[in-house]
């Protein structure tokens, strides 16, 4: 672990060099810079001093500032060190170099070079049914669905690549595939390095009742009933929390958390709170229970590129509201975890 | 007022000030109310150990691993420590890294240790300090943080010795370095049980020196099946076989291992192609075919993860069961463990990994069930 954490960073500072701002390309010289702000004045205007003005040129036989010094070499002909020149030089200098490291990043070429391949590489981690997973027969779940829709409208073919789940950042740092699309979280603190869509599946917690139980709408209402969990989940940290500020709020922990929603099936229970993807799979299987339209936490699912892959990005989030509008982002949802 | 201090030409009102006077005034009122609010800031939190605490464990071999070496926050380390206690945990592994302190010119910055060690004796905690981490000074240019030759070896005995001496009575052990038999650990070169063993030479007897009292620990040995010439290590118990062979018997008083369950029950068989919970019985056979009866093992790391996805994962309610069988299984069985410790007790931040799933509290101080089980476990509900 420690070691691929090494040559992901070095595969970063790799990365780094490429996206590197070429002063080759944007090459501008000094003294053309110095003679414009130069020209924009007069000689004898109050914005220049004469040398014998300039405090760090009082001193006889002082040597001028370094950036004098570049002043005159540029400018020899002219007899004056123009203070407020080198003032304008070094606030056009400032400028210029934030303008340059703001907006001028390397050309983003990265939706033109999957274009012309034709194909765009999907890295997953096929051992997480319903969203992926590879019996033996080919991979096949909702994010497999998914790329292939994705692709299908930006006109693609589409490749899935195979990683571990703790590889599957270092494979797309190093340009192995285009995309990640595994059931990925949201993580704040990657962002340096990759950008994420727009979420497609919030994978939070959620609150599973009867079907007939109109009462209960969110935790708070929970005040006196039966809350079954999955011990030790996050469902079950959850709602130990909550315990402490819905009143005789009763938590009832079981093995599983499909034990826990026959819980609330049998009425030993009178809700379930479980990760959305548990959830929603038994109600797929099981009569007379539902879940609330509010998810309890979030835990948004994304694609997640390289962040210098922008326009990439913009296409990917693009097909995923037009499968959006479509309803047929609600279409693969539907087939794999039920309504 | 303000003309007052004005000089006489500008305080005359016949003369016309360069800027009014009024101007002058609002001005500094609001110096005035900066300087006010600047100081109506709240002083700096003060923290004290508080007086001391006792653990009170109906299972003296429970201990957690912390992580407090990233730990900026006073109050952080206080509470992660009150936690601990309230757990029933007698003891605590710490990392306290070479690099983070000592100086090129010999100086050394005490007080990130000193923070940790007073509030840990404050909770009545018995530290088992893990060493390591080259500092840059100490090592070869280009070289990684835990690259240490035998060139350093004197300069990290004199590091661990004033450490031994300082923490007099609120140390209990020392782990020389991390898994030595893991490449990556070793400066990613190839794990040698000699090598190791040297620097065990150098460093017990430094540390006996400066405090008899501190128990030597070596290892810890990572569990491994990695052949002989591997890229990535040695298998454990070939690598302690070897470091017997090498003379180490004599040069520290307990054994450092590790010992994670992965997927595999509390109470599954232990075998050489496996690595399981139980692989600690593989160890301690090596130990008594070397005639190392006395010497006692400490797990300094261990537990199960309880990621929804990490293939090397087991489900939380497992992951509980299997925690308490451990330590109800070491204590029944395994007279020679003195203590074990789980991988982790909290990380100040989340790692967004399959890492988060092996502590038994949040960085937020939320107390985990697997935490609260453990509670009820030690007698502390």
């Amino acid at each position: 672990m420690n070691k691929l954490a090494t040559e992901f960073t070095e595969t970063k500072e790799k990365l780094r060099g490429k996206t590197h701002f070429s002063l080759t390309t944007f090459h501008f010289s000094l003294p053309q810079i110095e003679f414009r702000s130069l020209a924009r004045y007069p000689k004898n205007s109050s914005f220049q001093t004469r040398r014998s003005e300039h405090p760090q040129m009082r001193t006889a036989g002082a040597k001028p500032a370094p950036h004098l010094r570049m002043l005159r070499s540029s400018n020899s002909k002219n007899s004056h060190y123009n203070v407020s020149g080198s003032i304008w030089l070094t606030a056009v200098f400032l400028l210029t170099f934030i303008l340059l490291q703001s907006g001028c990043k390397l050309a983003d070429d990265s939706w033109e070079r999957v274009q012309a391949t034709g194909v765009l590489r999907v890295g997953l981690d096929p051992t997480y049914p319903p969203f992926e997973v590879d019996d033996g027969s080919g991979v096949t779940g909702l994010d497999v669905d998914l790329a292939k829709a994705i692709a299908e409208d930006l006109g693609l073919d589409v490749q899935f690549v195979y990683f571990g789940y703790d590889g599957l950042y270092d494979a797309l740092a190093t340009n192995q595939v285009d995309v990640l699309l595994s059931a990925l979280v949201i993580i704040p603190e990657r962002t340096r390095d990759f950008s994420y869509s727009t979420p497609y599946f919030d994978a939070g917690e959620i609150l599973i009742v009867p079907a007939e139980n109109d009462t209960i709408k969110t935790m708070a209402d929970l005040g006196g009933q039966t809350l079954a969990v999955e011990l030790g989940s996050l469902g079950h940290v959850e709602a130990t929390e909550w315990a402490k500020r819905v009143a005789d709020l009763e938590i009832r922990p079981f093995p599983t958390a499909d034990e826990a929603m026959t819980a609330v099936q049998q009425g030993a229970a009178d809700a379930a709170l479980t990760d959305a993807i548990s959830g929603r799979l038994y109600l797929r299987d099981n009569n007379g229970l539902k879940r609330l339209p509010e998810s309890v936490t979030v835990e948004p699912f994304a694609l997640v590129v390289r962040s210098e892959n922008e326009q990439l990005l913009t296409m990917l989030n693009q097909s995923l509201a037009t499968l959006q509008q479509s309803g047929q982002l609600d279409q693969i949802e539907s087939k794999w975890l039920g309504q | 007022m303000v003309g007052r201090f004005l000089p006489d030409r500008l305080a005359s009102p016949n003369v016309t000030l360069p800027f009014p006077k009024l101007q002058f005034r609002s001005g500094l009122r609001l110096l005035l109310l900066i300087t006010l609010i600047s100081l109506m800031q709240p002083a700096p939190l003060l923290i004290v150990p508080g007086p001391p605490q006792t653990v009170h464990t109906s299972h003296a071999i429970v201990g957690v691993h912390t992580r407090l070496t990233d730990e900026v926050e006073e109050w952080k380390i206080q509470r992660s420590l009150e936690m601990v206690r309230q757990m029933g945990s007698p003891w605590i592994v710490e990392l306290f890294p070479w690099a983070y302190y000592h100086a090129a010119d010999g100086g050394i910055a005490w007080e990130h240790p000193d923070m940790v060690m007073e509030h840990a004796h404050a909770q009545g905690l018995k530290v088992i300090a893990r060493l390591g981490l080259t500092p840059g000074w100490a090592r070869p240019p280009d070289t990684p943080l835990n690259y240490l030759d035998a060139d350093a070896y004197d300069d990290f005995a004199d590091f661990a010795a004033q450490f031994a001496a300082r923490y007099r009575g609120k140390l209990a052990a020392i782990i020389v370095g991390n898994e030595p038999n893991l490449n990556y650990e070793w400066g990613y070169r190839q794990a040698t049980a000699v090598d190791y063993v040297d620097l065990l030479k150098v460093m017990y007897p430094a540390i006996k020196a400066a405090n008899p009292d501190v128990l030597v620990l070596g290892g810890a040995l990572a569990p491994t099946l990695e052949p002989a010439g591997s890229p990535w290590g040695l298998n454990d118990l070939e690598y302690l076989d070897q470091m017997y062979a090498a003379g180490a018997a004599d040069y520290f008083d307990g054994l450092a291992v590790h010992s994670y369950g992965l997927t595999f029950p509390a109470l599954a068989e232990p075998g050489p192609d496996i690595l399981n919970f139980r692989r600690v019985e593989l160890v301690r056979d090596v130990m008594l075919r070397h005639n190392d009866a006395d010497s006692k093992i400490y797990i300094t790391e261990f537990g199960w993860n309880d990621h929804p996805r990490w293939t090397l994962a087991v489900r939380p309610g497992q992951r509980i069961q299997n925690t308490l069988d451990a330590f109800t299984y070491a204590e029944q069985n395994w007279p020679y463990v003195e203590m074990i410790a789980i991988w982790a007790f909290r990380f100040p931040a989340p790692t967004k990994s399959f890492m988060d799933y092996y502590t038994l509290v949040t960085p937020e101080f939320v107390a985990k069930p697997i935490y609260t089980e453990l509670q009820r476990f030690t007698g502390n509900e």
